[in-house]
């Protein structure tokens, strides 16, 4: 496509330019020719004429010699001094054959026609020549040229005398079709004469084919006037007009024609020549624009072909164009461009699979060649490598001291490599070595030579700096058989060797499948709330004195759709790492009121109790919310128990505190749960609007008479009621700690003594029946 | 020199006339003029009277000299004879077709055998055969008087006798070369000399030898015109 549509342009503006050469000089040549044909033409015309006048004025000298001879004669001037008509007759037949004169008479000097050899003039002729021959003679002889009926007659005349004049003798020719063709013979000129009398039509001789003539005459009779040229179909005439006699009444005329046809012909050989050598041109221009075209469009094919190649991405082969014009130095440039090209894409590659602070490959490459290792089956281990610390490094030693830890940290490991090993920076702080036909436990014993080698400090210019480096192992085929499983499972093992003090682990089957079960419910916790997957279980709470129950704890249940039911000692702290824990409790606090204000629709009457997370307590809007909806669900607020942490109100007491005295104004009761586990002050503890304490489980769980527990349970409940507050005892599971409860008076009991948490309707059928206390049995 | 031309002829007939005028007639002058007050050579005036007596003719010559006829006019009385003596060298063969006489003279030399007798009045026009240009004319009538004017116009007659005469002119040049009547004169003594204008006689006819052809220059002409 290339070629041909190069090679036609090529071609095509070559023979445009070759046409209009040519057509230009044949234009040049054609005018050239059209002036040289006419003036030729005019030239021969000039000469006919000269010609054409010579002879007339032979004739007319011969006709005059022979008219003088007879004029000149004795005898018949006696004939016509005698009146002898016969003998004047037949002396001018005699001398007009002579001279093959086809006119000859004798005229009276009064003009009258006297003797007429046979020939029929009449008088309108007559009387022209009459008029004539009164004109004063000139010198020399006259020529009369007169039409005498259909023809026109050349004549002379001569004087009798005896020895006065007495009669004009006359000899003429009839200036006829023969005559002219003479004068063609003569000159190759056409000719044509008319004679032109008024009243009559006008007597022609012409040389000219019919066609020709007949145009001529048509024209003449049209025009009045000679034309220049005579055109009929096949032959143009360039004519010169002569007027040969005129007198009154009528007008001879001659017209000399010179075929430019004729002329034309001279010249055809040349026009012939011009096309033959413009064929010749054309077919060599062509040829010659096929061979440029394809001396030009071959390389650059080549080079084409060649830029294709460098976009495959082949750098390997160069243009091989050997040329000294533009198209050699565009295959040098190509070839410089491919080596460029070829350098900056190994430099982006290098780049793109290695760590630009420590020249380390990177994660891609590392699983590059983890993936090859699998390929090829090749055992390999893999050594996580983290440095704990690293932050703090960061923090101590400023970004560029961190970088040049981690500079000397990639120096050191690379030291220890054994050949066929890698090292690869990750990402931050975690770096991968790679160590080939290895296990597990042979990698336990490079990993701890690291670690030994590690131990040494770091200089950072005047601090030495230990680092805490963490490792994890992790084995192929043993472990795992993607590079992804396998990295990912190095990392819990790293992860997990952070709560070791030994700081190295290797992976243990089964810590990714909980780490991708954890995921899994952190994604999908976000939803189960809008998706109906949430639900509340309620623990009764009994209360000691009276052996009723009238409270109950909201538990909050979650039942996944794959995993089923989820324990919340799984998701609650799932929930509170990833922030989601405020859209439970702002469920939770809803539903419980739900399910208070159906109770209470039934007649049945529950406190509730219900947890609030740490950022509830943050969360300044949530008494104003909680107000609004005791104020949807008309639940009375002393139906509320809101449950919060020590350690929830240590992170921000002024904040917390605020919002607890919020709660407190809209009548709602505020607990705190897992008393004696976090290390908030009695002082604090004061301080906060609460009512009740609860001990947490881990102290009741167990409680007997003398253990310390028991101490701690009997003095906070003293300590609590010296306070005002009402103190409830969570993880009552045997019933001589719920003597000992109470015997100690605490006020509330909860645990799987009493019931485990039941759902809604349970709960209710539970409430509803007598309960019977376990107390008597302890008894 | 036996043979006289005219102009010598006339002046002896004037010395004679003015000789014998004083006792009975005397000589009567003629100037003859053209249209144009020249005087006019070759005129011929003649004169006839209410009561003429006749007169016999004299023989008189019509010489050929110099290729020319000598006199160029000759006036002759009806029933001349005309001798026509050839002075050249050369032989010339004089001829007239006029209607007055008709007559050829074969070539000849010196004088021909036979004079030629003029017996009609008439003009007779003389030509040469082989000398074209050669042109006289005999002047035939039949007045008894009259005369062929000089080269100044003057024509004289002697002895004319008193009276009344029909004055008649002719020239050469006279139109269709027909005579002219001049009128009536009354001559007696004291009138000597008239003076007689020819009506409009123009130059005398001469015929010219062929000259060469002039039509091919006035053809060039005529193509150089149509060329431009």
């Amino acid at each position: 496509m290339l070629r041909s549509s190069f090679q036609a342009r090529i071609a095509g503006v070559l023979i445009l330019l070759l046409l209009v050469v040519i057509g230009a000089l044949y234009v040049a040549v054609k005018a050239a020719t059209n002036v040289a044909v006419r003036a030729q033409a005019q030239e021969q015309l000039n000469v006919g004429s000269r010609v054409f006048g010579q002879l007339l004025a032979q004739r007319s000298d011969q006709l005059q010699q022979a008219a003088q001879v007879l004029a000149a004669d004795f005898g018949f001037k006696d004939a016509v001094a005698s009146g002898d008509v016969p003998t004047i007759r037949s002396a001018l037949v005699n001398q007009g054959a002579r001279i093959n004169a086809s006119a000859v008479f004798l005229l009276g000097l009064d003009g009258s026609l006297q003797v007429s050899t046979g020939l029929d003039i009449d008088a309108e002729a007559l009387a022209r020549l009459g008029r004539q021959l009164q004109q004063p003679r000139r010198d020399g002889p006259r020529l009369f040229l007169l039409p005498i009926g259909e023809q026109i007659y050349l004549l002379v005349d001569a004087t009798v005398s005896a020895p006065l004049p007495i009669a004009r003798l006359l000899m003429g020719f009839a200036v006829d079709r023969a005559f002219a063709l003479q004068i063609r013979e003569l000159t190759h000129l056409e000719l044509s004469v008319v004679a032109r009398r008024d009243g009559t039509a006008p007597t022609w001789v012409s040389t000219l084919p019919n066609s020709a003539q007949r145009l001529l005459e048509t024209h003449v009779e049209a025009v009045g006037a000679m034309p220049q040229h005579v055109d009929d179909d096949i032959e143009h005439y360039l004519s010169q007009h002569l007027q040969l006699a005129s007198g009154p009444g009528y007008r001879i005329e001659a017209l000399l024609h010179r075929s430019l046809g004729e002329a034309e012909a001279a010249f055809a050989p040349l026009d012939r020549r011009i096309l033959l050598i413009s064929l010749g041109a054309m077919l060599a221009s062509l040829v010659g624009a096929l061979v440029l075209a394809r001396s030009v469009s071959r390389p650059v094919r080549e080079l084409a072909d060649a830029a294709q190649r460098i976009g495959r991405g082949d750098y390997q082969q160069p243009v091989t164009l050997v040329r000294s014009d533009e198209l050699g130095v565009l295959a040098l440039a190509v070839n410089d461009m491919q080596r460029g090209i070829a350098e900056r894409e190994r430099q982006l590659a290098h780049n793109a699979l290695h760590d630009a602070l420590t020249g380390l490959p990177n994660r891609t490459l590392a699983l590059e060649r983890l993936g090859s290792a699998i390929t090829a089956g090749r055992p390999i281990a893999l050594l996580y490598l983290g440095v704990g610390n690293f932050a703090a490094i960061n923090e101590s030693c400023g970004q560029s001291g961190g970088d040049f830890v981690l500079q000397q940290l990639s120096r050191r490991l690379q030291a220890t490599l054994r050949p066929g090993d890698s090292l690869a920076r990750l990402l931050g702080d975690e770096f991968l070595v790679l160590l080939e036909h290895c296990d597990g436990s042979s990698a336990v014993a490079s990993a701890d030579r690291l670690q030994q080698l590690l131990l040494k400090p770091l200089r950072i210019g005047t601090q030495d700096v230990a680092l805490d480096c963490r490792m994890g192992i992790a084995a192929y085929p043993a472990d795992g058989d993607t590079p992804d499983d396998l990295l990912r499972r190095a990392r819990i093992a790293m992860q997990d060797a952070a709560q070791h003090s030994g700081r190295l682990q290797i992976y243990q089957q089964g810590r990714d499948a909980a780490q991708q079960r954890q995921i899994r419910l952190i994604r999908d916790l976000r939803h189960a709330a809008e998706q109906g997957q949430l639900l509340l279980h309620y623990q009764p709470k009994l209360d000691i004195r009276d052996g009723r129950v009238r409270q109950a704890e909201a538990l909050l249940r979650w039942q996944h759709p794959h995993l089923g039911m989820v324990s919340p000692g799984e998701f609650i702290p799932l929930a509170e790492r990833t922030g989601s824990i405020q859209l439970l409790t702002t469920w939770v606090i809803e539903e419980v009121m739900r399910q208070l204000h159906e109770w209470d629709g039934r007649g049945v009457w529950v406190q509730v109790s219900l947890n609030i997370s740490t950022e509830d307590l943050l969360d300044t809007a949530l008494p104003a919310r909680v107000d609004a909806l005791l104020a949807r669900y008309q639940v009375a607020p002393e139906q509320l128990i809101f449950e919060i942490t020590e350690s929830g109100v240590m992170l921000n007491p002024e904040r917390a505190l605020e919002v607890l005295h919020g709660l407190r104004r809209c009548g709602i009761g505020l607990s705190v749960d897992d008393f004696g586990t976090g290390y908030s002050s009695l002082a604090q503890l004061k301080r906060m609007p609460v009512q009740e304490l609860k001990i947490d489980q881990s102290f009741v769980r167990e409680l007997d008479d003398n253990s310390e527990d028991s101490v701690i349970v009997r003095s906070t409940i003293e300590m609590s009621h010296s306070l005002g507050l009402k103190v409830v005892a969570e993880g009552v599971e045997l019933a001589p700690s719920l003597s000992l409860l109470q015997r100690w008076h605490c006020d509330t009991a909860q645990g799987y003594l009493i019931s485990r948490p039941l759902a809604a309707e349970a709960f209710e059928v539970w409430l509803a029946q007598p309960y019977r206390f376990p107390q008597a049995e302890v008894h | 020199m036996t043979v006289c031309n005219s102009r010598l002829f006339s002046l002896a007939l004037f010395a004679a006339l003015t000789m014998v005028s004083s006792a009975y007639a005397s000589a009567f002058q003629a100037e003859l003029v053209d249209a144009a007050g020249e005087p006019l050579g070759d005129a011929v005036i003649t004169l006839r009277g209410l009561a003429d007596s006749p007169r016999a003719p004299l023989p008189v010559q019509m010489d050929q000299r110099n290729q020319q006829f000598q006199p160029h006019v000759l006036a002759v009385r009806t029933g001349t004879s005309v001798s026509f003596p050839n002075s050249d060298d050369i032989r010339h063969q004089v001829y007239s077709f006029s209607p007055a006489k008709r007559f050829e003279l074969r070539l000849y030399q010196g004088t021909p055998s036979e004079p030629v007798l003029f017996d009609k009045p008439g003009l007779v026009v003389l030509g040469c055969n082989i000398h074209d240009w050669m042109l006289g004319y005999i002047y035939v009538t039949d007045d008894p008087w009259f005369a062929v004017s000089d080269d100044d116009g003057r024509a004289v007659i002697a002895d004319l006798p008193a009276g009344r005469y029909v004055v008649t002119l002719w020239h050469p040049g006279n139109p269709d070369l027909l005579p002219q009547v001049a009128g009536e004169i009354q001559f007696d003594a004291r009138v000597s000399s008239q003076r007689f204008v020819l009506g409009s006689p123009g130059p005398a006819e001469q015929p010219a030898p062929p000259a060469p052809s002039a039509f091919g220059e006035a053809f060039r002409k005529a193509a150089e015109d149509a060329a431009k």
